[in-house]
C-alpha cells in the first residue's frame, strides 16, 4: 500500500487559514485514534491582509457545519446581516441610478420564468418597476433598512435569505479559537525560513525558526499574496486576467459611525466611480471602504480624491491604505501535494465577494476529497484544479458582466472595458444568446456553478439590459402565472416591510439576548 | 391597555368582575405558566415553549387551543379545567417593574383601567368598608406573588434546557375527524432523544437544579395534546349536527 494521509499542515492563519483548519478537522477530527492530524502554523512577524468583509450565504452553512454558533458569530466578529448589492451609477452614471443583487431568487425560479415577462410589460413602458424590485421582495426590506429575520428565527434560519458583513481580523481571531478549543486543531505560532523539497517535486518539510522540521502528508498554502509554497517554492506561474479586468489598486478605509445607534445598511453598496468602485460595507461599530480602480486609468491623487468625497468630512481624520492587487489566479492551485487557497491562490476585485465563498468551496473540495493515498492524491489533484479553474472562469464572467453593459462614458476606463477584444468568448457567447432569451439554467450546466441564472438575471437587467422576444413572442402571451407572481412579490413585500425590524435594532437584540438554536 | 399602579388612594372605590375573564380567556390559545404551577396545569394541558416576540427567547406556556385567539376550555361561561393558570387569575392585575432613580426595581401591583374586567357593576371591591383588604384582593395578591417568586425559577429552568440543547420544535400535525388538517407551528419542547441520550454529569446537574421533575412534567404533558384534539373535534361535531 502506497504512502498514507494522515496529516495536513495549513500554512498561514488569516481567514483562509484557519476555515481551511476548522472545515477539514470539523469532517476527520472526530476523537478517534486514527483522526488526521490538523496543523496551521502562522508567522507572528507577518500580519493578515483583513479587508475581505463579505460572504455569500454559503457562509451560514460553513459555520453551522463547523459547529459554532451564530449568537457567538455576531458577538464576536462584529457581524452584520448582509442580503446582497446595491450597484450605484453603473448603468449610466446618473445620481439615481442604481440596481440590486439580492440573495433571494425571482419569485417562481426556476420553473417560472418571470424575467421574460418582465421584458415584455418594461419594454418601451418606463412606469415598470426595475427587474430586481418588480420579482423580488428584498429590495424593498433593503432599502427600508430591515434585517432579513426575526428574533424569534432560530439561528441560520431566515425569513430571507442573507449573508455576513464581518471583521475579517476577529473573524481568524474566532475561528483560531474554535479550532484550538473545540477541534483538536495544533497550532504553531513560528516562522517558515524555508520550504523543503523531496526529490519528486513535492514539499518535504518546512524548516522552522523555533520548532525544527515541520512534516505533513498535505500542505495548505494559505500565506496570501506571499504564495511562499505554490508559488516561490513550487513555482507555479500566475495568471493574470488584466486584460478583463483592470482594477489592481485598492484604497482601504475604516470609517467610524458617528453615532453608536446609526443604522447598519443591510447590504453591501457599490458605488461606481471614474476609474473604479468604491465597496461600503456596514459592520456594527464601523463601516469598512475602499475604492478599487485601475492605476493605468487614473492617478492615486485622483482616487484618493474621489474617496474623501464619498467618505465626507470623516476622511480628515483617516489614514487611506493602499493595497497592490493583481487580478488573476495560479495556473494550477493543487501541485503535487500542496494546494493553495484564499490570496495564494489568486485575487479578484471584491465586486460579488468571491473571495470568502472561494475559500469555502475549495476547503470543503479538500476535506471532501482529502486523498486516502499519496498514490491517489494526483488525480484527486487534477479533478480540483479543473473544478477550481472552472469556477474561477465564471466569476471572471460574472464580474466582467457588471462592467461590458455600462452605458458610462466619463472616462477610458468605462469605454475601455466595453471593447469586445476585453470580453471573454464564453461571456460574448452568453450575452449573443440572451439578446433573444432569458439566462436559464440551461445555460449553466455544470455541477460547479459559481452564479445561478437569476445573478445573471439581476445583473443584466440591473444594468438596462433588454431582450428582443419577437421571435418568440407566444411564449409571454399567457401572462397569468406571471401576474400571480408579481402579485405574490407585492404581497411579500408589503408583510415583510411591515413585520421585519431594523437591521441595527435585531443586531442589538442577538448581542443581548441571543438566537435560539431552533 | 391602559396600566396603572394600584394605590388605595385612587382605587380604593375600584370594582371587579371576575366572570369576565372568560372573555380575555376566549382567545387566548397560550398562557405563559411559571414552574411552580407545573403540577396542576399539566392535568389539563400541554406546557410548550415559545418564544418571545420581543426577545426571541423561551418561556413555558399552557397550550388551551389549537389554532391562534381559540380557547378549548372556554364554554361560553367558564374555563373547563381543575387548574386555571395563574396568568388568567390574576386578571386585570399584573405586576410591573418600576426602575428607581438609584437603578434598583421596586416591583409594584398594576391594573390594567381598559381592562373589562373593570366595571362599577363588578362583583368584586378591593378593600371593605373597613379599609381592610377583600378575601378576593387577598386572593388576587397570592396569584401574583406566586408569579413574582418564580419568575426566575422559570427562566432558569428554561436557560437549563436550552443550554443543553435539549429544546426542539414540536410539529403538530393533525387531521381532525372532519378530514380537515391542522398544522400548529411555533411550539416547541423537550427533545426525547436527546434528554435520554443526557450525558451522567448533564442529568446529575438537571436534578440537582430541581429541573429534572419539571422536564418530565413537560415531556409527558404532551399526552394532552390528545384531549386538545378530542376537545375540537368535539366542537365541530357540535357544529355539524347544529347544521344538519
Amino acid at each position: 500500500m502506497s504512502e498514507r494521509i494522515k496529516s495536513v499542515c495549513i500554512v498561514g492563519g488569516g481567514s483562509a487559514g484557519w476555515l481551511a483548519a476548522a472545515v477539514i478537522a470539523a469532517r476527520h477530527r472526530a476523537g478517534h485514534p486514527d483522526d488526521i492530524e490538523v496543523t496551521l502554523i502562522e508567522s507572528e512577524a507577518i500580519g493578515i491582509l483583513g479587508v475581505g468583509e463579505g460572504t455569500w450565504p454559503t457562509m451560514r452553512n460553513t459555520l453551522r457545519k463547523i459547529g459554532v454558533s451564530e449568537t457567538d458569530f455576531f458577538r464576536e466578529c462584529n457581524a452584520s446581516f448582509k442580503q446582497g448589492a446595491k450597484f450605484a451609477r453603473w448603468a449610466s452614471g446618473a445620481e439615481d441610478d442604481f440596481y440590486y443583487h439580492p440573495l433571494v431568487l425571482p419569485e417562481g425560479f426556476p420553473s417560472l420564468d418571470l424575467a421574460s415577462f418582465w421584458n415584455h410589460y418594461a419594454t418601451g413602458n418606463d412606469s415598470v418597476p426595475s427587474f430586481s424590485d418588480a420579482v423580488c421582495f428584498q429590495e424593498a426590506v433593503c432599502e427600508k433598512g430591515l434585517a432579513p429575520k426575526l428574533i424569534t428565527t432560530a439561528e441560520y434560519g431566515c425569513v430571507a435569505n442573507y449573508a455576513y458583513h464581518l471583521d475579517a481580523n476577529k473573524f481568524a481571531q474566532f475561528l483560531k479559537k474554535h479550532c484550538t478549543a473545540k477541534l483538536g486543531v495544533r497550532h504553531v505560532i513560528d516562522e517558515v525560513d524555508e520550504v523543503a523539497l523531496a526529490g519528486n517535486g513535492d514539499v518535504s518539510h518546512l524548516v522552522t525558526r523555533r520548532n525544527g522540521d515541520l512534516r505533513a502528508d498535505l500542505y495548505v498554502d494559505c500565506t496570501g499574496f506571499n504564495a511562499l509554497l505554490i508559488g516561490k517554492a513550487l513555482g507555479v506561474p500566475f495568471r493574470p486576467c488584466t486584460d478583463v479586468l483592470f482594477i489592481d489598486r485598492a484604497l482601504a478605509v475604516q470609517v467610524p459611525y458617528d453615532t453608536p445607534d446609526q443604522p447598519i445598511v443591510p447590504y453591501t453598496v457599490s458605488t461606481a466611480q471614474t476609474n473604479g468602485w468604491i465597496w461600503d460595507i456596514g459592520l456594527q461599530n464601523r463601516r469598512g471602504v475602499g475604492y478599487v480602480y485601475s492605476s493605468a486609468h487614473g492617478s492615486p491623487e485622483q482616487a484618493e480624491a474621489e474617496l474623501a468625497a464619498y467618505v465626507g468630512p470623516a476622511i480628515e481624520a483617516l489614514q487611506p491604505r493602499e493595497i497592490r492587487i493583481q487580478s488573476g489566479h495560479r495556473e494550477q492551485f493543487w501541485k503535487g501535494n500542496c494546494v493553495a487557497v484564499g490570496l495564494s491562490a489568486g485575487f479578484l476585485e471584491p465586486l460579488e465577494a468571491s473571495a470568502l465563498v472561494l475559500i469555502e468551496l475549495s476547503v470543503e473540495m479538500i476535506s471532501a476529497m482529502l486523498p486516502a493515498t499519496r498514490e491517489t492524491m494526483p488525480i484527486t489533484a487534477r479533478r480540483f484544479n479543473e473544478i477550481t479553474r472552472y469556477r474561477w472562469d465564471r466569476i471572471i464572467d460574472f464580474l466582467k458582466l457588471h462592467y461590458c453593459l455600462s452605458e458610462r462614458d466619463d472616462s477610458d476606463f468605462w469605454r475601455d472595458n466595453r471593447d469586445p477584444a476585453t470580453i471573454p468568448d464564453s461571456l460574448r457567447e452568453q450575452l449573443a444568446l440572451w439578446r433573444y432569451r432569458a439566462p436559464g439554467d440551461q445555460d449553466f450546466s455544470s455541477n460547479n456553478e459559481m452564479f445561478p441564472a437569476a445573478s445573471y438575471q439581476y445583473v443584466l437587467f440591473g444594468m438596462g439590459f433588454k431582450m428582443d422576444l419577437s421571435e418568440r413572442s407566444y411564449l409571454v402571451r399567457d401572462t397569468g402565472r406571471a401576474d400571480e407572481a408579481f402579485r405574490r412579490t407585492a404581497a411579500l413585500k408589503e408583510k415583510w416591510t411591515r413585520t421585519l425590524p431594523k437591521n441595527r435594532e435585531l443586531i442589538d437584540k442577538i448581542l443581548e439576548y441571543g438566537m435560539a438554536r431552533v | 391597555m391602559h396600566l396603572v399602579e394600584l394605590s388605595r388612594q385612587h382605587h380604593g372605590g375600584l370594582r371587579i368582575d371576575p366572570a369576565r375573564i372568560g372573555e380575555q380567556a376566549a382567545r387566548c390559545h397560550m398562557v405563559p405558566v411559571v414552574v411552580s404551577e407545573f403540577r396542576r396545569a399539566l392535568a389539563d394541558f400541554p406546557i410548550v415553549l415559545a418564544k418571545s416576540q420581543d426577545t426571541g427567547q423561551f418561556s413555558p406556556y399552557a397550550l388551551m387551543g389549537l389554532a391562534p385567539e381559540e380557547n378549548l376550555f372556554w364554554d361560553g361561561s367558564r374555563i373547563d379545567a381543575a387548574h386555571v393558570p395563574l396568568n388568567l387569575r390574576r386578571l386585570p392585575f399584573s405586576i410591573g417593574m418600576d426602575q428607581q432613580p438609584d437603578g434598583a426595581v421596586r416591583n409594584a401591583v398594576c391594573v390594567d383601567m381598559e381592562s373589562p374586567l373593570v366595571s362599577k357593576a363588578g362583583s368584586e371591591a378591593l378593600v371593605d368598608g373597613e379599609g381592610r383588604d377583600t378575601a378576593y384582593f387577598m386572593e388576587i395578591q397570592k396569584v401574583l406573588y406566586e408569579l413574582l417568586s418564580f419568575r426566575l425559577a422559570t427562566e432558569q429552568f428554561v436557560q437549563a434546557l436550552a443550554a443543553r440543547d435539549l429544546i426542539a420544535e414540536l410539529r403538530l400535525d393533525i387531521v381532525l375527524e372532519s378530514g380537515k388538517p391542522l398544522v400548529l407551528t411555533g411550539l416547541y419542547g423537550l427533545d426525547e432523544d436527546k434528554f435520554n441520550r443526557l450525558a451522567d454529569a448533564d442529568l446529575a446537574g438537571l436534578r440537582q437544579d430541581g429541573h429534572l421533575t419539571l422536564a418530565y412534567a413537560m415531556l409527558l404533558s404532551t399526552a394532552r395534546i390528545q384531549s386538545l384534539i378530542d376537545r375540537r373535534n368535539r366542537l365541530e361535531g357540535q357544529d355539524r349536527a347544529w347544521f344538519q
